[in-house]
């Protein structure tokens, strides 16, 4: 099939209402239900009141409120397959959906900012995805057909783009080509076994995951409690305390870091990076595939994030950020079109296939030194707060005055060292019509951005930096705000003023 | 087709420290006080009659609440006289907004980065005949400028003028790179 010649055929077959797949709704069905049973479990099965029900209500009676609860189920789930509809008005995508309230969404070809195709495994068997639509209102305003045909799908985000690219471009939209085969695209990227791992180690998941498992620490505790006695493991245990506890931290870790390499081959197992032109389209997914397409007209900040360790092993990741895309931390960061487990030369090169034009070789230039000593302070501060709490605890006999000495000494050292990190970290580059911002600590954060992608800017100035002549410079960006801290009051007006010219004078021509 | 890309002079350019600010409504100050002062009033009266076991901490009760009173009236003080600095400048393609005393923030919204405007408000500015403008962008998730202290009749001028250059803008609700 040539979809070239197909488009205005698919197009008119789109224009008539289209349905969700029978086959979706039986597994939406199931699903819901899964997820229902997996909720109430504990409340069922918990210190025996399922058991407690079926004394109390009978086996034979509850068997048949099941089998009621699973007519009703299937009854509201034929209503729903019913009610969910959509079509392609021309430009405009109709869906209706709703059981007891009716709804209708009409979302212009112009508005879309973002396509995603997911297929989990039970989809696969079916040859159904979940196909996701978002506006320029961001993830908030996504809309969600949630099962249909494949090739469906792609025809559905084909003739989206055609038009949205004939609005672009200013063609005739039957005029256009779509260039969505994968044979015109051009592989920019496929990750390699080796640098899948690498990105489990060096990204963020580590910590993700370490706060999904916290809640396992109360339970893992008591059973280690009631459980080690019997175990007898004493023979085995070194006999140093602090030994046992460091081996225990050390397999923490790599418990840790097998999660992050796990979760990394789940999400980006296969990774490819098509460059289609003015779109990206990013496949990857080792039970659920997932498919992703950046317009790169819809395109915001690129944003190259490199940890702690990810600097010293020098890989990163790039995240492609779009309107809406504020918050959410480091599982919300996962959702979005990410690039995982790039040398930093990788990352380069994308980054100029992402943003043309935009080269990489403006040094960057720090904020005033008095940050460095503004946060040294905060530090300090923070350390003689801690010491004082610790004193609190312990008394001042608690330890030896050498040992307090000691401690104050460790902490002036590592505040001394953060500061000089952190005013080291914060940087900015002007690369013509680019900025580039970079932040953190250990872990860096560099964003790059046209100029004129600029929301709106701000200005802060506390007392004390009116009266050291600074200020910090905020810029409200499509993801969120970033500042540079500490400028010279000339040089953050001067920015500002030459950002808000390059958004006014840019949108007037 | 030629293509022109001039370097700009950052001198030349229009300077925002430079910009007339108009100061809002010298309503706004007392509005705000009153505001405060029914939410300071609430804390204090929690402190105050809010049962203490402890005998000690009972006998230090209303000192506790003294001080909290305190604590209110330099913050309505501080309030008032914040309220009174605030000002707002609107230029042909941007809207600034001025506000804080300690800690000064000038934030400037873009005029073509905006898509809705609101006026919001409560019954006491509505006593008060204040009326807080909202401005927002692209996928954000809360108003991008919140313009306090502008009396009924001048929100709504600038109400019609940001509406006025909205409609006059081509597609306003796109990001800038819709035109390639």
């Amino acid at each position: 099939m040539n979809p070239v010649q197909d488009v205005p055929t698919e197009r008119l077959a789109l224009s008539g209402w289209q349905r969700l797949s029978p086959w979706a709704v039986g597994l939406l069905l199931i699903s819901a239900g899964a997820t229902l049973v997996r909720q109430h479990m504990p409340l069922l099965l918990g210190a025996g009141a399922g058991l407690a029900m079926v004394e109390r209500v009978g086996l034979r009676e509850l068997a048949l409120g099941g089998v009621l609860l699973l007519l009703v189920a299937g009854l509201l789930s034929l209503l729903y397959y019913r009610r969910f509809r959509f079509r392609l008005d021309d430009d405009v995508l109709i869906v209706q959906k709703g059981l007891f309230e009716h709804r209708e969404f009409k979302l212009a070809a112009r508005h879309v900012q973002h396509i995603a195709l997911h297929q989990p495994a039970y989809m696969r068997p079916f040859g159904l995805v979940l196909w996701e639509v978002e506006t320029l209102a961001g993830e908030a305003s996504s809309i969600q057909l949630p099962g249909i045909r494949r090739e469906l799908a792609d025809a559905l985000g084909r003739g989206l783009r055609s038009t949205d690219s004939a609005t672009v471009k200013g063609l005739p939209a039957d005029n256009d080509s779509a260039p969505s085969d994968a044979e015109q695209a051009v592989v920019r990227y496929a990750i390699s076994p080796g640098g899948l791992v690498l990105h489990g180690l060096t990204s963020r998941s580590i910590y993700v995951i370490a706060a999904m498992l916290s809640p396992l620490i109360r339970p893992l505790e008591r059973w280690i409690h009631d459980r080690l006695p019997q175990l007898d493991l004493q023979a085995w245990l070194p006999e140093s305390t602090l030994l046992a506890i460091v081996l225990g931290v050390l397999g923490l870790v790599i418990v840790l870091a097998f999660l992050a390499v796990l979760a990394a081959w789940w999400r980006f197992h296969g990774y490819v990076l098509r460059d289609d032109g003015e779109r990206q389209v990013q496949v990857s997914g080792l039970f659920a595939r997932q498919e992703q397409a950046l317009s790169l007209s819809r395109l915001q900040v690129v944003e190259w994030v490199q940890t702690g360790l990810g600097r010293l092993l020098g890989r990163g990741y790039l995240v492609c950020h779009q309107f809406g895309a504020m918050g959410g931390g480091g599982a919300a960061e996962s959702r979005r079109f990410l690039v995982p487990g790039l040398t930093t030369e990788q990352g380069r090169a994308l980054t100029a296939v992402l943003w043309p034009g935009l080269s990489i070789g403006q040094p960057l230039a720090r904020v005033a030194v008095i940050y460095r000593r503004v946060v040294l302070l905060r530090l300090l501060l923070g350390s003689s707060l801690l010491l004082l709490a610790a004193l609190g605890l312990v008394g001042p006999g608690g330890l030896a005055p050498g040992a307090w000495a000691a401690a104050a000494a460790t902490l002036l050292v590592i505040s001394t060292g953060l500061a000089q990190l952190r005013w080291m970290a914060v940087g900015w580059a002007l690369e013509g019509a680019h900025m580039r911002i970079r932040q953190g600590l250990w872990g860096q954060r560099t964003s790059h951005f046209p100029q004129q992608n600029l929301v709106s800017v701000g200005i802060q100035q506390s007392w004390f930096q009116r009266r050291r002549g600074v200020a910090t410079l905020q810029l409200d960006l499509a993801n969120g705000r970033l500042s540079l801290p500490y400028l010279p009051e000339r040089v953050a007006l001067t920015l500002a003023n030459r950002l808000l010219a390059s958004v006014e004078s840019g949108q007037a021509a | 087709m030629t293509f022109d890309n001039p370097s700009l002079d950052p001198e030349c350019l229009p300077a925002l420290e430079r910009a007339p600010l108009t100061p809002v409504s010298r309503r706004l100050a007392p509005c705000q006080a009153l505001l405060r002062l029914l939410h300071w009033t609430f804390i204090v009266v929690v402190a105050w009659v809010f049962p203490v076991q402890h005998e000690l901490l009972a006998q230090w009760q209303p000192w506790l609440a003294a001080g909290v009173a305190g604590l209110g009236i330099v913050v309505i003080v501080l309030g008032w006289l914040e309220a009174r600095r605030r000002a707002y400048g609107l230029r042909e393609h941007d809207l600034i907004y001025r506000r804080g005393l300690l800690v000064r923030r000038t934030q400037v919204l873009p005029l073509v980065r905006l898509q809705h405007v609101e006026t919001l408000s409560n019954p006491v500015e509505r006593t008060f005949g204040l009326v807080r403008l909202a401005c927002f962008t692209a996928g954000g998730r809360g108003a991008d400028l919140l313009l306090e202290g502008l009396s009924s009749e001048r929100a709504e001028a600038v109400k019609q003028h940001l509406l006025a250059r909205l409609a006059a803008m081509p597609d306003a609700t796109s990001p800038e790179s819709d035109t390639p």
